[in-house]
């Protein structure tokens, strides 16, 4: 297996996926860590718009997974970051919304200056999904 | 162990790493993890959408209630419900109860609703549902319990 193999396939494992007891959450979250900055230095990861976002997708999910207030959410650091990254990472939130549907509506809005989102399917999170799906098959950011 | 029942002793693994005053006490998670609501709305009686305030208007938050994250503008949510405050977290027979979190930064983190004697309900953010003590949630994350309301559980 090559490195790049190997570190594919500790990131694919997910929480919910592991086959052992609950110690191994805090085990894993120290392995992923420790893969992240082996295989990937920090300035192959920033380099790279799709690892970069992939990375702070995961801290960012990880951090706000108890949080209620949307405003806290949108606010950390990490989402800042993405939303930073303008344009480019459109096509990944969308990419990542049709896979699991997830609070990109206000980095959406925030980047495209844009809201296909009607008053009365507000924190309707599928509908509002797939009202910004619609939008990227429409703007080409999806097939 | 069935792969449920598997996940779920991961998700209280978790979540009581996340709230201290848990990890002594009796858990249930009672639903699988959802960003399609939140404790606001759980505790409102509505698993259809995320009830919030924002300034961006992009979640539910009912028209006739001034749209900010004031403990002022939760209370007229809730009392637009029917609510009204209270004294005690005590199960009182006839009525249905709601707490309202506010953390050290004086912000609205929280809701839960009360179940039955000693046992309150939330949902967590995006993750579970869960039952859990009337203080078990005091923490770093969501602060402490800011208001108590309650209203007849006769219509």
């Amino acid at each position: 297996m090559s490195v790049s193999e190997a570190s594919v396939e500790i990131f694919t494992i997910g929480e919910d996926n592991s086959a052992i007891g609950p110690d191994s959450v805090l085990v894993k979250r120290h392995i992923e860590d420790l893969a992240t900055h082996y295989f990937k230095p920090l300035t192959r990861q920033w380099a790279n718009p799709p690892i970069r976002f992939f990375n702070l997708r995961s801290q960012w999910e990880k951090d706000t997974a108890m949080l209620s207030s949307v405003t806290e959410i949108a606010i950390h650091p990490s989402y800042q970051q993405i939303i930073g990254m303008g344009p480019s990472v459109i096509p990944l939130i969308l990419n990542e919304m049709t896979i699991k549907p997830g609070h990109w509506f206000w980095a959406l809005k925030s980047i495209t200056g844009e809201d296909p989102v009607q008053p009365k399917q507000r924190g309707r999170v599928k509908e509002m999904t797939e009202a910004w799906i619609h939008w990227g098959k429409e703007q080409n950011y999806l097939t | 162990m069935g792969e449920r029942a598997k996940l779920f002793d991961m998700s209280e693994f978790i979540i009581k790493e996340a709230f201290p005053n848990l990890a002594d006490q009796n858990l249930a998670v009672t639903s699988p993890k959802t960003p399609e609501y939140n404790c606001i709305a759980w505790a409102a009686g509505d698993m259809s959408a995320w009830w919030w305030p924002d300034a961006n208007y992009q979640y539910f938050w009912p028209e006739e209630v001034p749209r900010n994250e004031s403990l002022s503008a939760f209370k007229y949510l809730f009392e637009n419900l029917g609510y009204q405050e209270c004294e005690t977290d005590d199960y009182e027979e006839g009525f249905e109860k709601i707490a309202v979190y506010r953390d050290m930064n004086n912000k609205i983190t929280h809701a839960s609703k009360q179940l039955r004697p000693g046992i309150w309900s939330s949902k967590l953010g995006k993750s579970e549902d869960i039952e859990h003590p009337f203080r078990g949630l005091d923490s770093n994350i969501y602060g402490s319990v800011a208001l108590t309301m309650k209203r007849s559980n006769h219509p």
